[in-house]
């Protein structure tokens, strides 16, 4: 708009040039993809989740199987459910107090209705009526709080504590006044229970025998699906992070190909002749072939370094902390050297020689890890090229723990997974400081490479899980060996995994995830806006409800009895569970993924405390050492990533 | 003038019981146009604006909408006439991202069979021109409000007035909470607004904010019309005794000569001011 014909003559004396559109402010930097993903709320979590799988993993034998998975899951599905219905609430600026002892009261209320009761002549509905009775039950409950929370406008917390007081006495009242027991039983007495079972309380017997061969067994499937998955989501990284090229240079596809085939050749002759890293010539032909895949697609793609690389320059703090880091990881190796790898002798406080020297040598090596990797973080400040040795150092160093990992460690799963993982990260490590070296940062969005990147992230990243999942999900023949027993996965983990998507997705992409997301952040500025905040918080209330019901149904049909104080108190870990996925307790920011997330991290600290063969009365202990550092993880996640932008 | 005034407000009075809160008030609203409302605290400017947003309804006099009387029942009666209300501090949602503020309410969809969704390249395409139209270059518009600036803010609530078909924009003292060059990144969006065609009324107990900006000024005090003027019927000095009482003022003046002369902070306040005002009567003076 140009001001000298725009504006009228009558309207000149005090009319003002529009401001120029300036060109990008100075003031805002950059963020870059690693940045833009440390801010999803769900980030801390999942580190912290990852953490915790390995901890439990490499101090127990059971934890890492089939088995180990199927009995934190079982036990996170039900917990997460609510977790994440909880965090909807959360983030819609409100709690549930009752949403506990709405699961114990679903549950008993459908095996009162469905079974005869004896001389207080029950009501012996088939599950057909009953089921949805207590359907409407829950919205009802849910309702009454939702809008007594709303019309009076007195917080949840006490509104819903009330709530919670009444379905607790009722619960124990009802079972007294019906059986004489705190504990009401006989859902399968109800005519309609074969049908209703496949639906809230079926399994799947596990039989991985049919599948050991499906595609050369589960290694190969997961291996492949993991490598594409770490292809896809490294391409999508290099093209959030790199400056494209105006013309591409075909000779970098070259390079790419050379190095892709080289890859792959050296993995199917390391899937053929050895898991465990001591084919030597073909590891190396695989680790070049990846660097020089990586190097060949950068060069097809990206614009090459511009600026000056500097000279190498180790000043101060970050010579200071490249030595400490390089001393540390020394020092654990040290550790892990001298002491015993197989004594189970106990040392007090659990604690054996054994498990005392693998907190050592990993605490050591990761202290390590970080100093060197924070030490090169700084150097990029002064020089890239210094930036690009100790990245370099840092990557030698994580491959070196993995070899000391390879020949020390004593089970077999260390050996063979830790070694890959870890030279895989030193690998990705060096590649991705030698492309910083060689090629141009963005510094400005750029739409095209931006859609595409993210694209190629998200697959990547959905890969990975797949690949995880297969890993956990489906045992080798060992595993059936030497974890004796049998079991199955139940519905319930299903039900866990589509209502969190679901959640999810209705969180982030519709109206009404929008709106809950306002009126826990600004109910009065959403009302102004004409967002219904009364009907969205009753709908929220209800969404607990009605979880709570679903939650309810999972716990009659797996014993076909419900017990008086059943999800009592309950209500309290599943807030624990939101908080340690990252939602806010003030309302206004989370995710139901993160909450999904944070059940899954309780769940794996419960189940795995007894298999690490600790006292599982250490649990609680637990539970809050993980819920401070989840608050406190989150916070300074937050906090960094606002300063950041 | 043969064609009616956009808002014109004739003798409008508000009694809360027994307490006159507002009365005989007469001013107009013209699109392209700003027109101010100035008073001291307690002036009865938050009764003048819950009157034209539809929140309150007179007791007397008449509200009219291009030349149409009406009788508001609610802020959606009044935002359904084209009339939008920017409230200081209840503007915007912090910790939601840029184009999600833009579009809270009136979120734009796309739908498959029953399953409907925000349609999030658009939304984000659209607050991103808006803001560029009020001159603030969004880059990302993922970026939380709550790291935009004080004035920045406003602006968002005031692009999304404007988009969704505001014709009379009210903004409640949109510079009472800012520094000098927020409340000048403000006026500047004021003016922006205004030449995109819409009636302004700007609130502020600031005459020195008003005066550049204004086309119209309507002065308050204790519920009484002090005056409402063209601008070219008044000058900033008289603006500014009117709204105080000249008496008022000159012994407001000492005292803060009196305070200044022992705190340097205030006497830096009051330079900062003078150079601001002098700063904003150039840029009206260039044209």
């Amino acid at each position: 708009m140009t001001t000298d014909e725009a504006v009228p003559a009558a309207e000149e004396a005090s009319a003002q040039p529009p401001p120029p559109v300036t060109a990008p402010d100075e003031r805002l930097a950059y963020r870059g993809p690693i940045q833009r993903l440390l801010v999803r709320p769900e980030i801390g979590a999942l580190i912290g989740a990852a953490v915790i799988w390995v901890f439990f993993w490499a101090v127990s034998d059971v934890f890492g199987t089939s088995a180990g998975v199927n009995n934190y899951l079982d036990v996170s599905a039900t917990l997460g459910i609510m977790s994440v219905a909880v965090a909807l609430l959360m983030i819609g600026g409100e709690f549930d107090l009752s949403s506990g002892a709405m699961t114990g009261a679903t549950g008993m209320l459908v095996v009162l209705l469905a079974k005869d009761v004896g001389e207080f002549g029950g009501a012996g509905l088939p599950l057909t009526i009953s089921i949805p009775v207590v359907l409407a039950f829950a919205v009802g409950v849910g309702w009454v709080n939702g809008t007594l929370v709303e019309r009076t406008a007195l917080p949840s917390f006490i509104v819903t504590l009330g709530t919670f007081f009444v379905l607790r006495g009722a619960k124990l009242g009802f079972a007294k006044l019906f059986t004489d027991k705190v504990i009401v039983e006989g859902l399968d007495n109800a005519p309609d229970h074969a049908f209703w079972e496949n639906i809230f309380g079926a399994t799947w017997i596990r039989n991985d025998h049919l599948w050991d061969s499906f595609l050369g067994g589960r290694d190969v499937v997961y291996g492949v699906i993991l490598v594409l998955g770490v292809a896809a989501l490294f391409i999508g990284l290099l093209e959030l992070t790199f400056r494209r090229k105006t013309t591409y240079d075909t000779s970098g596809l070259g390079v790419f190909a050379v190095g892709v085939v080289a890859a792959i050749a050296g993995l199917i002759q390391l899937t053929n002749t050895d898991g465990t890293g001591t084919n030597w010539t073909w590891s190396l032909i695989m680790g070049a072939g990846i660097v020089v895949a990586a190097y060949g697609f950068a060069r097809w793609r990206y614009e090459p370094r511009a600026e000056d690389r500097g000279t190498l320059a180790l000043d101060g703090r970050i010579a200071r902390n490249a030595a400490l880091g390089v001393g540390a990881v020394v020092l654990g190796v040290v550790f892990g050297l001298a002491m015993d790898s197989s004594s189970r002798t106990e040392l007090g406080f659990l604690l054996t020689v054994q498990g005392l020297r693998a907190m050592l040598f990993a605490g050591l090596a990761v202290l390590g890890v970080i100093l060197l990797m924070l030490a090169a973080r700084d150097a990029a400040k002064t020089s890239p090229i210094t930036s690009f040795a100790l990245t370099t150092v840092t990557a030698v160093v994580v491959a070196a723990v993995a070899f000391v990992v390879q020949s020390e460690a004593a089970s077999r799963k260390l050996r063979a997974e830790l070694f890959a993982v870890l030279l895989l990260a030193a690998l990705v490590l060096f590649v991705s400081a030698l492309l910083r070296l060689l090629f141009t940062e963005r510094r400005a969005a750029e739409p095209a490479a931006d859609g595409f990147g993210r694209t190629m992230a998200i697959v990547g990243i959905f890969l990975v899980f797949v690949a995880i999942a297969i890993r956990l999900l489906w045992a080798t023949t060992v595993e059936n060996q030497t974890v004796p027993g049998v079991f199955s996965y139940r519905i319930s983990v299903m039900y866990f995994l589509v209502f969190t998507l679901v959640a999810q997705w209705v969180l982030v992409r519709t109206k009404f995830g929008s709106w809950t997301f306002a009126v826990g952040g600004n109910k009065n500025a959403s009302r102004q806006v004409g967002v219904p905040a009364a009907r969205t918080k009753t709908t929220l209330f209800i969404v607990v409800a009605v979880s709570a019901w679903l939650v309810g149904m999972l716990i009659a049909f797996r014993l076909n009895s419900v017990q008086a104080n059943v999800g009592d108190g309950n209500e309290f870990f599943y807030i624990i569970a939101a908080v340690v996925g990252g939602n806010l307790l003030t309302g206004g920011y989370g995710s139901a993924a993160g909450a999904a997330i944070g059940a899954l991290i309780m769940a794996m600290s419960f189940q795995g405390i007894p298999f690490a063969g600790w006292n599982s009365d250490w649990r609680f202990l637990f539970v809050g050492v993980i819920l401070l550092l989840a608050v406190l993880v989150n916070n300074y996640v937050r906090r960094k990533a606002e300063s950041a932008s | 003038m043969s064609e009616p005034h956009l808002l014109e407000l004739e003798n409008i009075s508000k009694y809360y019981g027994n307490i006159i809160a507002l009365t005989g008030v007469t001013t107009s609203v013209n699109a392209g146009e700003v027109t101010c409302v100035l008073g001291d605290n307690g002036a009865g400017k938050s009764t003048f604006i819950k009157i034209i947003a539809g929140a309150h309804q007179q007791s007397e006099g008449t509200l009219s909408v291009e030349g149409e009387e009406v009788m508001f029942d609610s802020p959606r009666d009044a935002l359904a006439k084209g009339i939008a209300t920017v409230y200081q501090d209840l503007a915007v949602v912090p910790l939601m991202s840029v184009w999600r503020n833009f579009f809270l309410g009136a979120e734009p969809t796309k739908s498959l069979g029953p399953l409907r969704w925000i349609d999030k390249e658009k939304a984000s395409r659209i607050a991103k021109e808006e803001m560029a139209k009020m001159g603030i270059d969004i880059r990302d518009t993922e970026q939380p409000v709550g790291t935009l600036s004080g004035g920045e803010r406003q602006s968002v609530a005031i692009a999304r007035a404007a988009y969704f078909g505001a014709k009379v924009l009210i903004l409640d003292e949109p510079t009472s909470a800012l520094g000098v060059k927020q409340s000048g990144v403000v006026l500047r969006y004021i003016v922006e607004a205004r030449n995109r065609g819409l009636g302004v009324i700007f609130i502020t107990h600031n005459p020195n904010h008003a005066y550049p900006v204004g086309d119209r000024f309507l002065i308050l005090n204790r519920g009484r019309s002090m005056g409402n003027f063209a601008k070219d019927e008044i000058t900033r000095d008289e603006l500014i005794m009117m709204m105080a009482g000249g008496a008022e003022l000159e012994e407001l003046q000492k005292e803060l000569e009196m305070a200044s002369a022992g705190d340097e902070g205030l006497a830096h306040l009051a330079e900062e001011l003078a150079e601001e005002v002098h700063e904003l009567e150039e840029r009206a003076d260039h044209h």
